[in-house]
């Protein structure tokens, strides 16, 4: 007769190797999709993504990764918030890993504000948009952190 | 008493003897009160010795079967916690399934609260556009507004 603290232990260990194989599973598919050209997207995501339609089989597997991640969350939003997504996302795919990666930081910092200040700072960036080129192009060379050549490849 | 034991006599001797009609013939209660009265008869009649002997016997014959009786309640006592842990086994496999399927679920959601907040998809749709988040210009605009 098995004892209480083996069959506990069994039935533990079944029920991890159950999640991990999921876990598996789940990223190989994940990993498949990654590597999916444009033809063989589904139609929601091709729906999505068709902004990025004529570049998708140029895109880098992270690339592609982090557009389906947008197509995936894309039907959690209302339409207004899907229609700022395909607005964006031309932009957002034309930016450098490094430029995406400091938006994301900013993003977070944003999230965390009070919504007055969150108002504030959009009064601003508007302000900021009424800026030339020409100014905004110099305010950037004085940045401390300004990005080098080799951040953006 | 004694004729009754006759009477009693009679009918065992009717048993023995087929010439007896059929209704002098014996029951099993007839024969068990005619055991009874012959018992009855001769215990007026024990020494002392064996009314001794007889009591013994009957002690002994009563704490075998208390023996006996508390052999069996244990058992069952072994059958009921048997039961119990049969049960607690059964529960044991159901709160470790149920633990285990509550971490999935608490894992799924954290993960997908993560993405409300960390997706792209969010970024993209936020107050701001992405180009507010990445540009260095805004940021020291920003400050140079501040002092």
């Amino acid at each position: 007769m098995v004892s209480f603290k083996k069959r506990l232990k069994l039935n533990s260990l079944i029920y991890l190797g159950l999640l991990l194989s999921g876990l598996f599973f789940n990223n190989l598919a994940l990993a498949e999709d990654v590597n999916l050209t444009w033809v063989q997207l589904s139609n929601e995501q091709r729906q999505v993504l068709n902004t990025l339609a004529s570049e998708w089989d140029t895109l880098r597997p992270w690339q592609r990764e982090k557009m389906l991640d947008i197509a995936r969350d894309y039907p959690k939003m209302n339409p207004s918030k899907q229609e700022l997504v395909q607005k964006r996302l031309g932009n957002w795919s034309r930016m450098t890993p490094y430029e995406r990666e400091n938006a994301r930081k900013k993003h977070q910092q944003f999230q965390s504000l009070s919504a007055e200040k969150k108002n504030e700072l959009r009064k601003k960036w508007m302000e900021y948009r009424g800026l030339s080129e020409v100014e905004r192009a110099k305010l950037r060379g004085e940045s401390p952190d300004t990005y080098t050549d080799a951040d953006l490849n | 008493m004694l004729n009754t034991n006759e009477n009693h006599k009679n009918k065992m001797n009717a048993e023995v003897d087929p010439s007896f009609s059929v209704e002098n013939q014996l029951s099993d209660a007839d024969v068990a009160h005619y055991v009874v009265d012959l018992l009855d008869d001769h215990a007026q009649h024990l020494t002392a010795v064996t009314a001794k002997r007889l009591l013994v016997a009957r002690n002994l014959a009563v704490s075998r079967l208390a023996d006996s009786q508390a052999v069996q309640s244990s058992g069952h006592t072994l059958v009921w916690f048997g039961g119990q842990l049969e049960r607690h086994r059964t529960m044991s496999t159901a709160i470790t399934l149920g633990a285990i399927l509550l971490a999935f679920y608490a894992a799924q959601q954290f993960g997908l609260n993560a993405n409300l907040e960390e997706g792209d998809a969010f970024l993209l749709a936020s107050d701001l556009p992405p180009e507010a988040y990445a540009d260095k210009g805004f940021d020291t605009w920003l400050v140079s507004k501040s002092d």
